[in-house]
């Protein structure tokens, strides 16, 4: 009997529950239409909540006689059609538009005689009151209609105006979310070959066959650049790369954060391929935050020691080019990535191979391999896609309708 | 050695000492031009109960003796030199890769760098490179000296470091060698030889890390500098040193040695010298290619550079089971035009494999053999191109223009678009019933682009003009020329791929044969032309095919006949045979019907 009555008791419960979500939807659902307020006739005045907003709109509908509409839209007529707000009832009203002319904030729906507008710019859960005011041609104005009760305007959940990102979102999340899931499940994921990448065991193995150093800066940033993280990722796969070529690896840094994420990132990679012996902290270390003076010391100690390889990846500003130059009067294979793009076309003539922009970024997923990282990058490419489809269509329509007829 | 000016050689003897058979040919001048006028054939007498190899020799001579009436044996059975009338000859020459050649192991601080260079040096003498060790080869240090107590090589190559370059990883290698005490193949007093061809600074470290039980000699560095290359030195030190050492242990080589007027070289080696020879002096881009029983040897000369691979575990008798496990039995078939039960293909494999001197008795066994070749040259070839590359670790230069087209070193310098000669050799190739076949496995192992002319070594006799170009230039090039190389003809192939039946290329022939017409993508088309004749031919590309001028531009050249004829190819490269999306077997049979491989009826 216990459990039965316990059973009653969850299911009215449930019921409750249900009842009481059904009334916050059906009030959410009618939320819209807060006051349909008639006014004096032949002209009406509907004002509402402008739906799938947020919050700082309404919509107004005027009414009109089928006299008022013809004379509005008589040839050089002088009556006007004035729509006035108060924020208090009988209180100071202020003309809010005025029609004609048409300012294309005016929706005229001829077959019904109304005319629609959005006021917007208004303050959420604010009482507001409506006039519409009739001028003649004599210049006299008299109200025509006028709301009784206050309308206040509501945040919704949604922009509606918004759904297109909406669908662009859901897109590009689904297809990262896919891909991610593919790669998981072990479906091969495609990704372009990066020259700079492929090239790393190629400098590194110089500046071991050379007897030399090999040299990583990841640009001049804290760690709060993405970019200097990123330039962190790869050299990680460096230093695994030179550990296992028994080759020196050497990360001076002008920011002491950085010093410290790069010598972790170097301890990881030395035990990583199973030479911890090898690792010395002192391979990272901190010169200064001055840009100049870091740039400086870089390219003094690149000319005193000649290191075989040189890896600049991160974030770079004016010093790229005295870096990528003096790496090259030094006959350094010289590997760079940054995603500013007024350096690009210092390190691109400078050096042997440079990551463009986004390969920076992409650089940790093609090391990595990971799924997670992989299956991003091509729910990204899905995204870039899309947004290219996008501005060539967009293009082509407004041409078409840019085209005379 | 000959005391003979090259103009006062009239009669050149030379020998090729096989694993099997020991091969000699008797060059002589016939109106003022050098031609190999006699052969003559004998088993190989390095094992017992002979255990001498100049038995052999002296056998294939007299077989030579006997059949030009001329005395090349005095009573002692010792060569007769010079000639005089109907006796003797006036130089002896011979080549050797009895006993399983020349056997090396190398090594190199980097394994894509420095040991790669070793690798090219070992190769180009003409050794077969056991191992590779690097300091980037991913064993721990106690599976490397493992590893080389396992090995039995005749020689050592070190390398490793650039001049002025790394000390420590050299002396590392040094340091594993050293200890783990290689054992040679010959001789119980035999003392490895360990050539250096390092960083020259490194020297005196790694003189310290030997000891007496080797014989340690230093050569120049093969990569003096990482942009450079320097192989001649060290391949020339490895044919010493294989005399020296390596044939003055084996069984009767101390004789032969005496007995010959130039250094005895590794078969290959004089192969890849005829090779190279060859392509310097015509200017011309080639490609050999010989297939035994258990391995391939590819050489290639592109732009000057040679390259020899050996892929040891490719080739048509012992190593036909690995021919097929490699390549997949559905691989091979896709070669074959007539229904076949793949059980009896397998038995037929394994018992190659433990009878490997039998031939093909009836025709589906040689349409079977034929399409395992196919396979392993095509196997060794793509291990050529990638063993045959630019350097890698190069700086590069570039412009702002380069920004999309970021090349990395060590892409491979095998372009079959500029590739002029294909040469083949091997009993698969070279004793094939009909030359059409020979030809086919060719373009369908190699699949050359452009204008091809295709050849066969008619007796296998490159080994021997190898060497006797290092004495007599001229005399070795005449005799490629006129007795060693026999025409198959041009193979014209458009490079790309077009939808099937579509049009491919049109064509004009005018010279010595007239023709002209269309070819559609998947036909191939034999046209008569004999060896003496020659004639020009116009080719017009669709768009989106490569004739050698460039994507749908128009191509003209002179091509000369052969034993089979102009071959035009238009199945398009890469060639798609099998498959899903590849040629099917009425398709093949179309080829075969095209080229008249086999008689069906």
């Amino acid at each position: 009997m216990d459990s039965v009555s316990d059973g009653n008791w969850r299911m009215k419960r449930s019921v409750r529950y249900i009842l009481a979500l059904a009334v916050v939807v059906w009030g959410q659902m009618n939320a819209a239409p807060l006051l349909a307020e008639e006014a004096v006739s032949p002209v009406t005045v509907t004002v509402v909540d402008r739906p799938w907003d947020n919050g700082d709109s309404l919509v107004a509908t005027i009414q009109l006689s089928a006299e008022h509409f013809q004379e509005l839209h008589q040839e050089n007529t002088a009556s006007r059609i004035i729509l006035t707000i108060a924020e208090e009832n009988n209180g100071l009203y202020v003309p809010l538009a005025e029609y004609p002319p048409n300012d294309g904030n005016w929706e005229i729906d001829d077959a019904a005689r109304t005319l629609r507008r959005i006021v917007s710019g208004l303050h959420p859960r604010h009482d507001y009151y409506f006039r519409v005011r009739w001028r003649d041609p004599a210049g006299d104005e008299r109200i025509v209609a006028a709301t009784s009760q206050a309308v206040s305007t509501k945040r919704q959940w949604f922009l509606g105006d918004k759904w297109v990102l909406a669908v662009v979102g859901f897109l590009i999340c689904g297809a990262v979310i896919c891909f991610i899931e593919l790669a998981k499940l072990g479906r091969p994921m495609k990704v372009r070959k990066i020259a700079g990448l492929e090239a790393v065991d190629e400098a590194v193995g110089r500046a071991t066959e050379m007897g030399r150093s090999v040299l990583f800066v990841p640009g001049i940033q804290d760690m709060n650049d993405i970019q200097t993280i990123a330039g962190l990722n790869i050299l990680s796969h460096v230093a695994r790369t030179a550990a296992e070529f028994d080759a020196k690896v050497e990360v001076p840094t002008s920011r002491a954060l950085v010093m410290t994420a790069a010598r972790e990132t170097l301890q990881g990679s030395f035990l990583a391929a199973g030479r911890p012996d090898a690792y010395n902290p002192d391979l990272s270390y901190y010169v200064t935050d001055e840009q100049f003076g870091y740039v400086a010391y870089v390219s003094g100690m690149m000319v005193r020691e000649k290191p075989a390889a040189c890896f600049y990846l991160g974030s770079f500003f004016a010093e790229s080019l005295i870096l990528a130059e003096t790496g090259n009067s030094i006959g350094a294979i010289q590997v760079a990535g940054t995603a500013q793009p007024s350096q690009l076309p210092f390190f691109v003539a400078a050096c042997d191979y440079t990551l463009i922009g986004e390969e920076l970024f992409a650089a940790s997923a093609y090391l990595s391999g990971s799924p997670e990282e992989l299956g991003s990058l091509k729910g990204q490419d899905v995204g870039k896609i899309i947004v290219a489809v996008g501005i060539v269509a967009g293009c082509v329509w407004e041409t078409w309708l840019l085209w005379p007829a | 050695m000959s005391a003979l000016a090259t103009d006062q050689i009239n009669v050149i003897l030379a020998t090729d000492c096989g694993s099997t058979t020991t091969k000699a040919i008797l060059i002589e001048k016939v109106e003022g031009h050098y031609r190999q006028t006699y052969r003559g054939e004998a088993p190989t007498t390095v094992e017992e109960p002979a255990a001498d190899v100049t038995v052999g020799v002296s056998n294939a001579v007299a077989e030579i003796a006997e059949l030009s009436g001329r005395q090349l044996l005095d009573e002692q059975g010792h060569i007769i030199r010079p000639a005089r009338g109907n006796t003797g000859c006036d130089i002896y020459i011979s080549t050797s890769s009895a006993g399983g050649g020349l056997q090396m192991l190398v090594a190199g601080v980097v394994r894509e760098m420095t040991a790669a260079s070793a690798k090219r040096a070992a190769l180009g003498a003409g050794a077969i490179v056991m191992d590779t060790l690097a300091s980037n080869d991913k064993r721990k240090p106690y599976e490397q000296i493992q590893r080389i107590r396992e090995l039995r090589p005749d020689m050592i190559l070190l390398s490793g470091g650039t001049d002025g370059g790394t000390q420590k990883h050299v002396v590392q290698l040094a340091e594993l060698i050293a200890p783990a005490k290689p054992q040679p193949r010959f001789g119980e007093r035999y003392r490895m030889p360990v050539i250096f061809a390092g960083n020259k600074e490194a020297w005196p470290l790694v003189r310290e890390a030997f000891d007496e039980g080797v014989e340690l000699s230093q050569t120049e560095n093969v990569r003096p500098t990482l942009d450079s290359e320097n192989l001649s030195p060290a391949r020339d030190k490895i044919h010493d040193l294989f005399l020296e050492h390596v044939m003055a242990h084996a069984p009767g080589y101390d004789k032969l040695i005496s007995w010959t007027n130039a250094p005895i070289m590794p078969t290959p080696g004089a192969v890849g010298n005829i090779l190279r020879t060859i392509a310097e002096r015509e200017g011309i881009n080639a490609v050999g290619v010989d297939i035994g029983g258990a391995t391939t040897d590819v050489f290639s000369v592109f732009d000057g550079v040679f390259n020899r691979t050996v892929s040891a575990n490719l080739g048509m008798s012992y190593s036909i089971s690995n021919v097929c496990a490699e390549a997949t039995m559905e691989n091979i078939l896709r070669w074959v035009h007539i229904d076949m039960d793949e059980r009896d293909l397998r038995n037929r494999v394994k018992n190659k494999m433990i009878r490997p001197t039998t031939i093909p008795q009836t025709l589906e066994a040689l349409i079977f053999e034929q399409a395992v070749a196919r396979e392993a040259l095509r196997l060794a070839y793509l291990q050529h191109k990638e063993f045959a590359t630019t350097l890698k670790g190069i700086q590069q230069q570039r412009t702002v223009g380069d920004l999309f087209l970021q090349d990395t070193g060590g892409r491979s310098i095998v372009d079959n678009m500029k590739l002029n000669l294909l040469v083949a050799s091997g009993g698969v190739l070279s004793h094939a019933p009909r030359m059409e076949q020979t030809a086919a496995m060719l373009i369908d192992a190699f699949e050359p682009e452009g204008f091809t002319t295709l050849a066969k070594d008619s007796i296998f006799m490159m080994p021997h003009l190898g060497v006797l170009a290092q004495v007599h230039p001229r005399a070795a090039l005449e005799v490629f020329e006129r007795d060693c190389l026999i025409y198959l003809g041009t193979c014209i192939a458009s490079a790309g791929l077009q939808k099937p039946g579509k049009e491919a290329f049109r064509y004009r022939i005018t010279g010595d044969l007239h023709a002209d017409g269309t070819m559609h993508a998947g036909e191939i088309r034999l046209f008569p032309l004999k060896r003496e004749q020659q004639a020009m031919v116009r080719i017009e590309p669709v768009r989106r095919l490569d004739c050698g001028a460039g994507k749908g531009r128009p191509i003209e050249q002179q091509v000369r006949g052969g034993t089979v004829g102009l071959i035009l190819d238009a199945r398009g490269r890469p060639l798609c045979v099998g498959g899903s999306g590849g040629a099917k077997r009425d398709q093949v049979s179309a080829w075969v019907k095209a080229l008249r491989l086999y008689d069906m009826e």
